[in-house]
């Protein structure tokens, strides 16, 4: 067609090498035995997880960061669920307004995000900054993800098999948990484990909403911003199994479709 | 039950978390700062000393954020092209991969970029190993070029991911026919796919200009700190509180940045016309 096959392969090969490579090396260089990042390496160790672990800010940022994306995991399914029910309900054109509409704080920086967050709840309602305010925060720009996902999910569903529950006789709330829910199940988790990552990674949002306190990509902030020690590969890496764990966990639970 | 009562809770979400408290910061953006307190003010001050002070900077950080959406969409179009047209069976596992790497960590993915391009990083020790250089070269990190090499790496799969969803609802046959019926590989794309593609190329555009525009950890990390707006937009809210003249920085950053979208959005659609 347009080009060569052999460029076709080069390219992609190119964009993949990009993509993954740098990954690739903060994971390596978490397990690398001398403190500078350049290689070759030399020789493997697992010292820097030891400093890490024995950093006494780590284990109540892990904890805080394993409370909020929990909390934005929950939250953000049970609202996306319910809107992406309300929005297959709706013509096709109707839904994709109000998509596109609910969207729109995804596609915002979070810098923007997050100033007008801050305005709104100190100077307008005077409220405590901590972990609540970071997952109403975060809730805002995760949720569309979820909708969009769930959406996708509910547009393909095969609504005869709700008709034939309630048919028999099933009231709309039961032929919901015994048909649709199961049915959907899968996708829920893994819409709910997709928040769960961007929770986990949000940093500029948590960053202004947290007040006190750290998760763990605002430790990483502290830590990049003072020094240049290899522990931040171990929590970067540490960080990365997560989100890209929960991912991948999520793919296989269902067939998503941005 | 009705399908608006299903969905008041995510638009109770939106609206009070995202409308209401834009619409806040959009009225502070109209006051007043004196003794480091903030007054309820109706004035225009901030504005003006936005684009007094920021204009240049403000141009500036346009076409940064410009250049990188453009890259961005770019490589993202050709991957997802290729995905979609060329790779047959692997299109799963390169989107997969793609996917992947959208969660790999905002704060992650700069920082390896800052292991990478910095004094002691690797490609200085590839340079130096090579012999390729005899001292370490400073400008691979803290220059407008790291900071747009780290972005586009940051926003690529999620531009991919719309242009990729737009291009699968083109059915493989009506490029081969438009190539049938005599057209040349590039007028065959022009035709068949751009046009379709326009929402997908627009979202992934849009959201890389704006997330782009307003970043202000990528400069900090690999571009010397105060390079790009978001940076002062940030130090106004965090050292500096003055709240007002940041929301009016913001506001005019975000407008300015949606009219060039927009623009562009037009531009592309007169292009790709038939």
């Amino acid at each position: 067609m347009s080009l060569p096959g052999a460029l076709w392969t080069l390219f992609v090969t190119a964009v993949l090498v990009f993509l993954l490579l740098p990954l690739a090396l903060v994971v390596l260089f978490s397990f690398n035995q001398a403190a500078l990042t350049s290689l070759p390496i030399s020789g493997l160790t697992l010292d820097w997880y030891a400093t890490l672990f024995a950093n006494r800010s780590f284990l109540p940022a892990l904890r805080n960061s394993l409370i909020v994306g929990a909390a934005v995991g929950l939250l953000s399914v049970l609202f996306g669920t319910l809107a992406a029910l309300g929005l297959v309900r709706l013509r096709p054109g109707r839904a994709a307004a109000l998509i596109d509409l609910l969207s729109a704080p995804m596609m915002m920086p979070a810098l923007v995000i997050a100033i007008a967050l801050l305005v709104f709840f100190v100077r307008f309602l005077g409220a405590r900054m901590g972990l609540p305010t970071v997952i109403l925060g975060q809730l805002v720009v995760i949720q569309p993800f979820v909708i969009a996902i769930l959406y996708a999910r509910l547009s393909a569903f095969d609504w005869r098999l709700v008709d034939g529950a309630r048919d028999l006789g099933a009231g709309p709330l039961r032929a919901f948990l015994d048909v649709t829910l199961p049915i959907i199940r899968p996708s829920l988790i893994g819409a709910g484990l997709i928040a769960l990552s961007l929770s986990l990674d949000d940093f500029v949002i948590t960053f202004f909403m947290i007040g006190s306190g750290n998760t763990l990509p605002t430790l990483v902030w502290g830590l990049v911003r003072t020094s240049l020690d290899p522990t931040i590969n171990a929590v970067a890496t540490l960080l990365l199994v997560l989100s890209i764990g929960s991912t991948i966990v999520a793919l296989r639970l269902g067939r998503h479709r941005f | 039950m009705r399908p608006g009562a299903l969905l008041v809770p995510a638009l109770a979400v939106f609206a009070g978390l995202f409308a209401l408290p834009a619409g806040a910061l959009f009225v502070v953006s109209f006051w007043s700062v004196r003794a480091r307190m903030m007054r309820p003010d109706l004035t225009l001050s901030n504005y003006a000393e936005t684009f007094a002070d920021y204009g240049g900077l403000l141009l500036y950080t346009l076409a940064m954020a410009g250049l990188v959406a453009l890259l961005t969409t770019l490589v993202a179009f050709g991957f997802a092209f290729a995905a979609r047209f060329r790779a047959g069976r692997r299109a799963d596992l390169l989107i997969y991969l793609a996917l992947v790497t959208l969660f790999g960590g905002y704060l992650v993915k700069i920082y390896a970029w800052k292991s990478i391009l910095g004094r002691d990083g690797i490609l200085n020790g590839a340079l130096l190993g090579l012999w390729l250089v005899e001292a370490p070269v400073d400008a691979l990190i803290y220059s407008p070029g790291a900071v747009i090499v780290t972005l586009c790496y940051f926003l690529l799969p999620f531009a991919i991911l719309p242009i990729y969803g737009a291009l699968r609802a083109i059915p493989e046959n009506h490029l081969a026919a438009a190539r049938d019926l005599g057209a040349g590989p590039f007028r065959a794309v022009r035709d068949v796919v751009l046009p379709r593609a326009e929402r997908g190329v627009a979202v992934a555009f849009t959201l890389s200009f704006l997330i782009a525009a307003g970043d202000y950890v990528t400069p900090r990390f690999v571009g010397g700190g105060a390079s790009l707006m978001g940076h002062f937009i940030e130090t106004k809210f965090t050292v500096g509180f003055d709240w007002p003249l940041g929301a009016a920085m913001a506001f005019t950053l975000m407008l300015s940045a949606l009219a060039v979208c927009v623009a562009m959005r037009l531009a592309y659609r007169r292009a790709v016309r038939p």
